[in-house]
């Protein structure tokens, strides 16, 4: 039981993280690796406050969350005002930068991790409060964005990336959309690292590798870019999909290198196919 | 009548390319401008400097008397310049209502907090917003397009639609780009009544256009432009009768 219950907690958060994602690089049209930063970000702030001050778990997860928006500016502020393209690229930067600085100060645990996280609650109680917490925030969160992609404030986004020339033309600031998008967004996965730090209880650098830039962004793929309810399909299925390959007893020899290249298959698999995910954006209707 | 828009010694190059070369010129409210001139005579660059999308080397730009070279290109809109673009650029994933929607001077919905917290004067505001787009479209015949994706269109009906979301912008000036290419039939004759009673409600309109007869229709004035240069201003026919334009225009 204890199985799923942690599937479910996980499911939360990747589904937060995609559909977090998905607003920046779906909706807004910025692309930018550094989401599992800020998911370290805020998981960091949250377990930091929890260890040496005692900060109360739900008030360490907000900080962590505004930790992380915050933080988003230095990043985006630089990187906007010269031109979108350099998003991606300072991002990069950003990504390994921070991970470097988190790997070699003590106060983050180095590379060895970051322990001692205080536990609250415990028994099966805790696993039914996390793993339910855990799908809130994830329904709260994907409920959030859609009800701004939908309202005059996602039209406006729409427009932005549509035609960027003309929409400043208009009278639109584009600079400060995309910032507030991009703040949004990163704010969500600060959040998710909250979350993910008090249940898991241990962190470990590793854990926010640029590699996990790349699974959230085949959820979003797959899921289908710029449609809310895409990244919820793709987060689910993405977290399913290797839980149930072990179920389908292959022999290791074969199990191993098609856990390794799974995401990378179906990256490929739904560009070719079905370029506009499992679930492709709605039209927007007025 | 009084002056909308002011352009003194404006000048602007790419490199060895002079694309505003000293241009001084006034358009005043309830006046149509003709900017003509060749390809590559600076037309365009000249509203992509009025608009702000280039920032000039030189000299100043007043809207109702006011410097506005120091707003950046989104203010400019805001105080009160509307522009057409030569490929229309509408929003290709949006449909007619919501290109217009997005395009008044005062966007309420530019702000996440007020999205969230706005509450009723956010929908009211929505709501008047939608009627004006709605009384645009109808005098262009245009009301049943309302909900229609703007790529549906044929092109002669976007061209109108880039015009309409042109014209929520309520501000004094309002700069045209060959609103009449790839135009013809009813729309062509839309578009001239419209142009004409935007000017007669008290805007200064500038347009460029390579259809001479459109400008002889409908220009108080017109203005010739060759190498990034104001040649000559003057009213139509003069403009037309003058030999430095015939040469530069037609290459005889």
């Amino acid at each position: 039981m204890q199985y799923v219950y942690s599937l479910l907690v996980l499911i939360g958060i990747y589904v937060t993280l995609s559909a977090s994602f998905n607003l920046i690089i779906g909706n807004g049209g910025l692309i930018s690796i550094a989401h599992p930063i800020f998911f370290a970000l805020g998981a960091y702030t949250a377990a930091l406050l929890g260890i040496h001050f005692n900060v109360p778990v739900l008030v360490s997860i907000v900080a962590g969350m505004l930790v992380a928006l915050g933080s988003s500016f230095a990043l985006s502020l630089p990187s906007l005002r010269i031109s979108g393209d350099y998003l991606l690229i300072i991002s990069i930067g950003f990504q390994l930068g921070f991970l470097q600085v988190i790997k070699n100060i003590d106060f983050t645990g180095g590379a060895g991790g970051l322990g001692n996280i205080p536990s609250v609650l415990s028994g099966e109680t805790r696993d039914i409060v996390f793993a339910s917490g855990s799908l809130l925030m994830a329904l709260g969160v994907v409920l959030l964005i859609r009800w701004i992609v939908r309202s005059p404030y996602g039209r406006a986004i729409t427009a932005m990336r549509d035609d960027e020339l003309a929409f400043v033309t208009l009278g639109r600031n584009a600079m400060k959309i995309k910032l507030v998008i991009f703040a949004l967004g990163s704010g969500f996965a600060g959040l998710a690292g909250g979350v993910y730090a008090y249940y898991f209880l241990y962190l470990s650098p590793d854990q926010f590798e640029i590699l996990q830039s790349a699974t959230i962004l085949t959820m979003v793929v797959v899921g289908g870019m710029g449609s809310t309810l895409g990244p919820v399909v793709g987060g689910v299925l993405l977290l399913a999909l290797p839980q149930a390959i072990t179920f389908l007893q292959l022999p290791p020899n074969v199990m191993g290198p098609l856990q390794g290249v799974i995401y990378t298959l179906l990256v490929l698999i739904f560009l070719f196919v079905r370029p506009q995910g499992l679930i492709s954006a709605a039209r927007r209707q007025t | 009548m009084s002056e909308i828009l002011a352009i003194q010694g404006l000048r602007k190059s790419f490199g060895g390319i002079v694309v505003a070369d000293d241009v001084t010129l006034s358009i005043g409210s309830r006046e149509i401008l003709g900017l003509i001139g060749p390809n590559g005579a600076g037309k365009t660059s000249l509203f992509n400097l009025i608009s702000g999308v280039v920032l000039p080397d030189a000299g100043t730009i007043y809207l109702q008397g006011a410097p506005i070279d120091g707003l950046p290109l989104y203010r400019r809109a805001r105080a009160g310049i509307a522009r057409t673009w030569q490929n229309v650029r509408l929003f290709e994933t949006m449909t007619v209502m919501e290109n217009l929607l997005v395009a008044p001077r005062e966007y309420g919905g530019e702000s996440v907090l007020r999205i969230l917290f706005g509450g009723a004067a956010v929908r009211r505001e929505q709501e008047a917003l939608r009627e004006r787009g709605s009384a645009i479209l109808s005098r262009m015949g245009l009301a049943a397009t309302a909900d229609t994706l703007v790529t549906d269109l044929p092109f002669g009906q976007q061209k109108l639609i880039g015009l309409a979301r042109a014209l929520m912008n309520d501000g004094p000036c309002l700069l045209l780009d060959e609103p009449m290419a790839g135009v013809e039939g009813g729309v062509y004759e839309t578009i001239k009544a419209i142009v004409r009673e935007e000017a007669a409600s008290g805007r200064a309109v500038c347009v460029i256009e390579h259809n001479i007869s459109f400008i002889k229709d409908l220009c108080t004035r017109a203005a010739f432009m060759a190498n990034g240069r104001i040649m000559q201003t003057g009213t139509v026919v003069e403009l037309l009768s003058s030999e430095l334009f015939i040469e530069l225009y037609f290459g005889t």
